[in-house]
């Protein structure tokens, strides 16, 4: 029953990645969206243990900007929904407490960036704490979205129907995305989004590719846009199984 | 209870007969402690 879809990449790297895919419905689309926002779990902290805080802020405070910070995520079936990684964190001030302070018991968790800053310690003030960070998804809370900025729009279709009037001044014509030319591809900050500056004098026709959706995703560095993407997509299909066979009884 | 005296930064007990007051220093100004205990709080 699997169907084939036409993705390509328009721009990749490890956290950040545009790509084209093509024979999907909005509604597809959108729910892979939303998938990735929500339904991907990830690592976050969730509970800490105060050791020692004299520093100027609440220990809840601290609890919740140690939860916002990214933990890499480990490879899929290494650990369940009840599993904890404990990391802890001991910096005495005169000094900036950041995220890659915490040190954890597990390789596979880590802080995905190391220049997060949590507090800034003054002279005597001293933070010591021990932090559980478990698996759990975007939809229960923030803290474990993998996937931020995420979003599509339709693939745009620019086609040369003929030259503007001698005389005529060329009007600014602001298109955002990606534009299809001819079959090639092209994202629009490359001209700057105004098509006066790709086609000038020329009058163009814009109109949408049907069921042709460029993604632009980007990641909180729990995990790689690859990995987001093709875990939000298991997601979906785990779900739709499930529902088939609850139906069939 | 142990409280500090802020004047004179030094550890005070205080009972139920000698009211607010730091035994030392005689000042009234005394600053309640964190408890060493470990805390334990759940990330909202």
């Amino acid at each position: 029953m699997s169907e084939e879809y036409d993705v390509e990449f328009v721009e990749r790297e490890e956290r950040e990645a545009r790509f084209l895919v093509r024979g999907i419905s909005p509604g597809f689309a959108n729910g892979i969206r939303r998938a990735m926002v929500a339904d991907v779990p990830t690592m976050a902290i969730d509970t800490v243990r105060f050791i020692e805080n004299s520093s100027v802020m609440f220990d809840e405070q601290l609890a919740l900007r140690l939860g916002l910070v990214p933990l890499t995520t480990p490879p899929e079936g290494e650990f369940g929904e009840d599993d904890t990684v404990t990391l802890s964190i001991d910096v005495e001030g005169p000094a900036t407490a950041y995220s890659g302070d915490l040190v954890s018991e597990d390789d596979l968790v880590q802080p995905a960036d190391e220049n997060v800053p949590i507090i800034e310690l003054k002279e005597d003030q001293r933070l010591e704490a021990e932090a559980d960070a478990v698996l759990d998804r975007g939809k229960d809370h923030a803290k474990h979205q993998g996937g931020v900025a995420i979003g599509y729009r339709h693939l745009q279709r620019v086609e040369v129907v003929g030259d503007l009037p001698e005389f005529e001044e060329q009007e600014s014509r602001i298109v955002r995305g990606v534009i299809e030319d001819d079959g090639e591809l092209v994202p629009t900050s490359e001209f700057d989004h105004d098509l006066s500056n790709r086609y000038p004098g020329k009058e163009v026709e814009v109109e949408d590719v049907p069921n042709a959706f460029v993604f632009h995703v980007e990641t909180d560095g729990s995990l790689d846009v690859e990995e987001l993407v093709t875990r939000a997509a298991d997601s979906i299909e785990s779900r739709a199984t499930e529902l088939e066979e609850a139906v069939q009884l | 209870m142990s409280y500090k005296c802020s004047r004179c930064k030094r550890d005070v007990q205080l009972d139920e007969y000698g009211g607010v007051r730091c035994p030392y220093c005689g000042h009234r100004v005394l600053l309640k402690e964190r408890s060493r205990d470990v805390k334990e709080v759940d990330v909202q």
